[in-house]
């Protein structure tokens, strides 16, 4: 009786002595995992990503105008079936269209559908395509594609350009573009907000008060006004760096007023005083103790900020003032859908928005899932 | 009352100020775009056949004020601007006030009215989710507030757009019937024009209402635990009585607080939002000015505008704050 006892006391203390002596990213880690939601966000989240990073091998053909269909142009989602009215196959398949004028159609281009046992084209997996480069290494075999023809899962656009390449391959734009632009946020904000913080005063009174005014102008609007800036000639590529750092450039005020109000209230902890007492040096003392004492703080807000980027761009591109053509992001995608053609006839249109919400939202629960994780009195709390 | 009227004053004087800031930002923005006000109309006036040398450009340059040095110009900008005046449009050659005039009041009107619905379903569903217990309601209102900020006004714009057309036909567009768009007000007119504001309304407010929604719940589960109000429960108040006179008082303050911020998100949908559904006012004038004429006096004019009535917002609630909540009004009069 004593031996179990002694044993769970032992277990006991095993378990408690890892509590205590766990770092902050383990702590982390154990209360993010407790929490469903954000853990299925995170899966979500890394899937879409590598979807994202593996799209050359994950679509069929190329996401720009190189890569578009002639004969399927606005044409609406392929969805291969195993059987027809000619009988069933192992093999999934789709049927050959052909885009015809004539007499017949009143002289109007007409996608045909030719449902006959010929017509089948029959979906294969791992087939030779369009050659890519991958890590440096280029590769041709793409995950699916059919044995002649085309297959458009999503779709075409009134160009022919494939849907579900544009989605996948938007899907990194988003990621860059969001990176970039909490990349240049946050050296902003840590530079901003670490110099009110850290000096305090006048100096901090004055940036608190330009901080301020930045946050008082509507974003959008302010974001708009800058990518109108940018002259018609530049390139795609251009255009792309540019909007990345507009939205850092407008992005910091938030963060950089939480990094000075961390700084501040850290600034006058009794482990900082201690720390001063022992004689360490400033350098020390913010490199050692304070910034190791919001890092985690950092990380999630940058997170959190990562959606907003994302929606923002879209935004942007979406009226026109962002991202251009050869370049894919959801808000190129949508650029034309208000027209009533589209809304009438072409809905697949709309197909990439799921995605983007996905992903958002993906973004939106592993952020909430990781403020709740670091923050040390969540448990207690509840 | 002495105390109270300084700090009105004080308020008054750092909302100016603010405004000040905010103007030189969007005064060098404007200066910052290629081109200036001459060149931009003489090329109009070449494109009309009109021949075009240097000289004539310096001469409008001259004639529109351009000469001046910076800080000057930005000055006489300034003060034009708080009088209402803005100067004539580059590109349409109209005076700007009015060109804006009843759009900006009707963007205005439109943000504001979303901002009160928000409220309204916020207050009540953000009280009753943090005092209930039901789990099924709190999930629910989660995903709803997810959703919110997933889902931004301009798609959701786009996704009702797409479900109208499929399934009535209509697109459930524009401000006005056709007949009426030009039309003097009358009570048709009226009539007309609230038979279609809903939609935006309810648009412009969806993220709003997720937001308010969730500091609504945050902010009244802290209060509701505090010992005020076990103390009163103690004493006999209960049920609804309890509710809205004891935590309901406190935690609706800082609401009021941040009001000019959720009008300046508001804001931020409302451009792209009035594209999509092709409303006639200030924020699709925006875009107009941005995207298409690169516009520069009549998009710093809307983008001032905006902002100033988001000061003018913080101004407002700060003394409203300061009459109504006996905490601030003591930290003011000492």
């Amino acid at each position: 009786m004593t031996d179990v006892t002694n044993i769970d006391a032992a277990a006991d203390q095993k378990l408690k002595e890892a509590y205590f002596t766990a770092s902050q990213g383990q702590l982390i880690w154990q209360r993010f995992k407790k929490n469903k939601s954000a853990l299925a966000g995170a899966w979500v989240l890394i899937f879409l990503i590598l979807s994202g990073i593996f799209a050359p091998f994950l679509t069929p053909y190329d996401a720009t105008i190189a890569g578009r269909d002639k004969e399927y142009l606005n044409g609406a989602p392929q969805i291969p079936s195993f059987c027809d009215d000619n009988g069933c196959s192992m093999r999934p398949f789709i049927y050959t269209t052909e885009r015809t004028r004539s007499i017949k159609t009143n002289f109007r281009w007409v996608t045909e559908t030719d449902t006959s046992l010929e017509g089948r084209r029959y979906v294969q997996f791992f087939t030779k395509g369009v050659p890519y480069t991958f890590l440096g290494i280029p590769f041709e075999r793409h995950l699916f594609g059919v044995d002649k023809g085309m297959i458009h899962i999503f779709g075409t656009d009134s160009t022919g350009k494939d849907i579900y390449s544009r989605t996948l391959t938007a899907i990194n734009t988003s990621m860059a573009v969001g990176t970039i632009g909490v990349v240049i946020a946050f050296v902003l904000a840590l530079a901003i907000g670490g110099v009110a913080g850290y000096y305090g005063g006048w100096v901090d009174s004055g940036l608190q008060m330009m901080t301020d005014t930045v946050r008082t102008i509507p974003s959008i609007p302010l974001f708009m006004a800058l990518a109108a800036f940018i002259p018609d000639t530049w390139s795609a590529e251009a255009r792309f760096f540019f909007i990345s750092m507009v939205l850092g450039l407008i992005g910091w005020p938030t963060l950089a007023r939480r990094i000075r109000t961390h700084l501040l209230t850290e600034r006058n902890q009794e482990y900082v005083l201690a720390a001063q007492l022992c004689g360490a040096t400033p350098a020390h003392i913010i490199r050692r103790h304070l910034l190791p004492s919001f890092t985690s703080y950092i990380i999630v807000d940058l997170v959190i900020s990562f959606p907003y980027m994302i929606l923002s761009e879209t935004a942007l591109s979406f009226i026109g003032l962002g991202l251009k053509d050869p370049v894919n992001s959801l808000g190129v995608m949508l650029q034309n859908v208000t027209s009533a053609d589209v809304l009438l006839n072409y809905q697949w249109y709309f197909i990439p928005v799921i995605f983007f919400i996905v992903l958002v939202l993906a973004f939106v629960f592993v952020g909430d899932g990781l403020r709740d994780a670091a923050d040390p009195y969540s448990d207690s709390s509840k | 009352m002495l105390q109270f009227s300084k700090f009105v004053v004080v308020r008054a004087v750092l909302a100016i100020f603010t405004l000040v800031l905010v103007s030189f930002i969007v005064f060098s923005l404007m200066e910052l775009v290629p081109g200036d006000c001459a060149e931009r109309y003489l090329a109009f006036k070449s494109s009309q056949g009109s021949v075009i040398t240097a000289a004539d450009v310096q001469a409008e340059r001259v004639r529109l004020g351009l000469d001046r040095p910076y800080i000057q110009r930005w000055g006489s900008w300034i003060i034009n601007a708080f009088q209402g005046e803005y100067g004539d449009s580059c590109i349409l050659r109209l005076n700007i006030s009015q060109l804006l005039g009843e759009k900006f009041w009707l963007s205005l009107g439109l943000c504001l009215s979303a901002l009160i619905l928000a409220y309204a379903i916020a207050i009540p569903v953000g009280i009753l989710a943090a005092t209930s217990k039901n789990a099924f309601l709190n999930n629910g209102l989660r995903l709803v507030s997810y959703l919110g900020l997933a889902l931004p006004n301009f798609l959701l714009a786009l996704m009702i757009m797409l479900f109208s057309t499929v399934v009535f036909g209509d697109s459930l567009t524009g401000l006005f019937s056709k007949e009426f768009r030009d039309a003097e007000w009358s009570y048709a007119r009226v009539m007309d024009f609230l038979g279609h504001v809903w939609l935006p309304i309810f648009i412009l407010g969806w993220s709003a209402t997720a937001f308010a929604i969730q500091t609504v719940r945050a902010l009244m589960s802290d209060e509701i635990g505090k010992l005020y109000v076990t103390a009163a429960a103690a004493r006999g108040v209960s049920g609804r009585r309890l509710l809205l006179r004891y935590p309901a008082r406190h935690a609706l303050s800082p609401i009021i607080n941040s009001l000019g911020f959720d009008l300046n998100r508001i804001f931020n949908e409302l451009p792209i939002v009035a594209l999509i559904l092709t409303l006639t006012e200030a924020g699709s004038l925006l875009i107009e000015a941005l995207a298409r004429s690169n516009d520069q006096q009549l998009a710093g004019a809307i983008i001032f505008l905006l902002t100033a009535s988001i000061v003018g917002i913080n101004f407002i609630t700060d003394i409203i704050l300061a009459l109504t909540d006996p905490r601030v009004r003591r930290s003011i009069v000492g």
